[in-house]
């Protein structure tokens, strides 16, 4: 009796604990109220706003309410209706965040709601960039890559030859933006920034042969290697490749719209491929895709595909259901990536992916083209629990560099003891 | 001017006996509405974050107790002490040469000005604005490489840089932008001159005293209650500054951490860094050392603040 009294409590516990949605199995047939949160461009809550309608013609029972912000202040108001048990039900998630959530409990295993929310037309590649700890926390809408974006008007200008991105090296970036930079004559730099974003160190660790983090979540990266980087970026800023730094950083804290490219200050800069459209929209110039610099020469190949975002459900959501078939209807649905289109990048669903390829702009079939060419390595690990301010770390540490404040040795040494103490402390 | 006389009757531990109880329960009937709201609305979350630094809190998890690890890891905290250093040397320059304009300008505008409740509301226009988002971003374009302050150097054909992109400048943008609003303390000390009577100056006139020597021995003194109320006031004020280093360096503190007030890093390690537990203790380190200052203030008023009756 007491061990069949045991097991009861065991069950109990274990169906307590394996899903708190179990009520939520079933849609309901009540009036039924979803909130979703993204952050993103006005055009982008346009968009948005046109497939939440189409969403609740077809299910009337259902209104969805939009939260939308800018990036900054996203994640902090996320933060807080987290703390507060008043997370949106749908939420749009980035990599950087995504572990901290899940490993905290505060995202629902999508896998359980695999009777409304349907994958089978994802790439498994894609999909694996949303597991943590093995379970589906979240769903890519779409992917992404690191390349850089040439002005080739401004290069003709100069009459300087684009280089051969399948061969050229660091070196020749070096070497091509210091010409770029003296053709310019102070107006005109060969290279916007580099260091200012996660992506760029990213590549140049992944080149090397390291990867920022290990499979455990510890930072791996070795402090040669990340020494290497800010020695780079120093000789850069040195030579006049990119302008002096207090400019890098202006550029760094504004929007696309003021950066290097986008105003034809600079001739090649980082950007991942799909702001292209958006880049050739601000400057009017004539951009061009290349692939990273240094990808012949190195170890291993530097360039992944990055998830542009996700798609998650909170785990305290009151209706899941209903919520993952929202995130269905955003996921498959071909009428609604008619809308969206390419503006959460472009779509790691390749059933959407090819129906929506007709209507793409040329510079968002260009933004195809390269990713489909771009040859890729593994993806790294999703960004562990606790580094999500990686970027601002980097940043920081690259401003202490170009500002004489620490040298490349010391910016290493400094960046992984304070990216493992965030780590260790989550 | 009662609230001036009631702090100096306070400095002179005589509040409360002056009035009497019918007073008392007037002033409670008053006191009410904000008596609600900071029991109902402030005095919660004190208490709360009392609570929480002595914890550990991401947020999303509940808090697990960790006793005086937090107050620990202060001292190992490289960008809190570095914090700490920038926002000491932003309340130590910037609080006196704001008080310092302030009273110039009160001085000035006290001296019969035509046109005067113009003026003096154009100069507190900007301590009402100073704390705002707005003025925040105005300040970006003002010292940005393309920005004002480089135009007008430019036309004297000095090249500019980047003022708030340099981490040498940076800090003295926001020393400026603080030093502007001088509005505030410019509208009590001009009250205060105004109480100062005017035979003390026609005295001393009579008996061959200059305009200096009348400052000095008369507006001064007599101005010193005033120039310590402001003191407290801006001080206090000055620790809690937030919006304009947030705005300016685009929540980040930098470049290279060099406008990360207290409350910056503060708020970054609350919700940037899913760290409430932390940022709880900090907040409450802040009001420690903003309690020590003031009443270091109070107990060095003894040497220079002269109570006149």
């Amino acid at each position: 009796m007491r061990k069949i009294a045991l097991a009861l409590v065991a069950a109990l516990m274990l169906s307590a604990c394996g899903s708190g949605g179990s009520a939520g199995q079933e849609l309901s047939n009540e009036p039924v109220t979803l909130r979703f949160t993204w952050w993103g461009s006005d055009e982008r809550h346009k968009r948005t706003q046109q497939v939440m309608d189409l969403f609740q013609k077809k299910h009337p029972n259902i209104t969805v309410k939009g939260e939308f912000k800018e990036w900054n202040g996203y994640w902090e108001s996320l933060a807080t209706t987290v703390a507060a048990n008043d997370a949106p039900d749908v939420i749009q998630m980035d990599e950087l965040y995504l572990s901290s959530y899940a490993e905290r409990g505060a995202l629902l295993d999508l896998g359980t709601m695999a009777k409304f929310l349907k994958t089978a037309d994802f790439d498994k590649a894609a999909l694996d960039t949303g597991l943590v700890n093995g379970k589906q926390y979240a769903l890519p809408t779409g992917l992404t890559t690191y390349s850089i974006v040439a002005n080739t008007d401004l290069l003709d200008q100069y009459g300087i030859d684009l280089p051969d991105d399948a061969t050229w090296s660091w070196d020749d970036l070096k070497r091509i933006g210091g010409e770029v930079s003296e053709a310019g004559g102070g107006k005109v730099t060969g290279v916007q920034s580099l260091g200012f974003e996660a992506g760029g160190l990213n590549i140049w660790v992944r080149q090397h042969g390291a990867a920022l983090f290990d499979e455990q979540g510890d930072v791996a990266a070795p402090p040669e290697v990340l020494a290497s980087f800010w020695t780079y970026v120093k000789d850069l800023a040195a030579q006049g490749v990119t302008p002096p730094a207090a400019v890098s950083v202006e550029r760094a804290g504004g929007s696309l719209d003021q950066s290097g490219t986008a105003t034809n200050a600079s001739v090649f800069a980082t950007w991942w491929n799909t702001q292209l459209s958006s880049l050739t929209a601000a400057s009017g110039s004539k951009l061009r895709l290349l692939k990273l610099p240094g990808e012949a020469q190195a170890k291993s190949r530097g360039a992944y595909y990055k998830p542009s975002m996700y798609w998650s459900v909170s785990s305290r959501s009151e209706h899941p259901a209903e919520a993952a078939l929202f995130v269905d209807f955003l996921a498959n649905d071909p009428e609604a990536a008619n809308i969206m289109l390419t503006d959460r990048g472009i779509p790691a669903n390749t059933k959407v992916r090819e129906s929506i390829t007709p209507k793409l702009t040329e510079d968002d079939k260009q933004a195809v083209a390269y990713m489909d060419g771009v040859e890729v390595g593994p993806a790294p690990r999703v960004t562990p629990n606790g580094a999500s301010t990686v970027e601002a770390i980097i940043k920081r540490h690259t401003e202490e560099v170009l500002f004489d404040r620490e040298t490349p040795e010391q910016a290493a040494a400094a960046f992984i003891k304070e990216l493992q103490a965030e780590i260790d402390g989550a | 001017m009662s609230a001036l006389g009631e702090l100096q009757r306070m400095r002179r531990g005589s509040g409360g006996t002056l009035g009497g109880k019918r007073d008392n329960k007037a002033a409670f009937v008053f006191l009410l509405p904000w008596f609600a709201g900071l029991l109902f609305i402030t005095a919660g979350p004190i208490v709360a974050s009392f609570l929480l630094g002595f914890t550990d809190y991401n947020l999303i998890q509940p808090p697990t107790l960790n006793g005086l690890d937090n107050f620990v890891r202060m001292l190992g905290d490289a960008r809190l002490h570095n914090a700490l250093g920038v926002t000491l040397i932003y309340v130590v320059v910037s609080v006196p040469l704001q008080l310092a304009a302030a009273l110039a300008l009160a001085l000035l505008l006290d001296r019969g000005l035509r046109g005067l409740a113009f003026y003096r509301s154009a100069f507190y226009l900007p301590s009402l604005l100073g704390s705002s988002v707005a003025i925040a971003v105005l300040w970006r374009q003002i010292f940005g490489a393309d920005g004002l302050v480089n135009q007008v150097l430019a036309m004297f054909g000095i090249e500019g840089k980047g003022w708030i992109s340099d981490p040498s400048t940076a800090l003295g943008t926001l020393i400026v932008l603080n030093v502007w609003t001088f509005g505030a303390p410019m509208v009590i000390f001009l009250a205060g001159l105004r109480q100062i009577p005017v035979m003390y100056y026609e005295a001393a006139s009579t008996d061959g005293a200059g305009k200096w020597t009348q400052f000095r021995k008369i507006t001064i003194p007599l101005l010193s209650p005033i120039v310590f109320f402001n003191l407290v006031l801006q001080i206090i004020h000055a620790f809690q500054a937030f919006t304009q280093a947030f705005v300016v360096s685009g929540g980040s503190g930098g470049p290279s951490d060099s406008t990360l007030f207290y409350t910056l890093y503060l708020y970054q390690r609350g919700f940037a860094n899913f760290d409430m537990g932390y940022a709880s203790a900090l907040a409450w380190l802040l009001l420690v050392i903003i309690a020590a200052f003031t009443a270091i203030n109070f107990w060095a008023a003894k040497f220079w603040v002269v109570y006149d009756d």
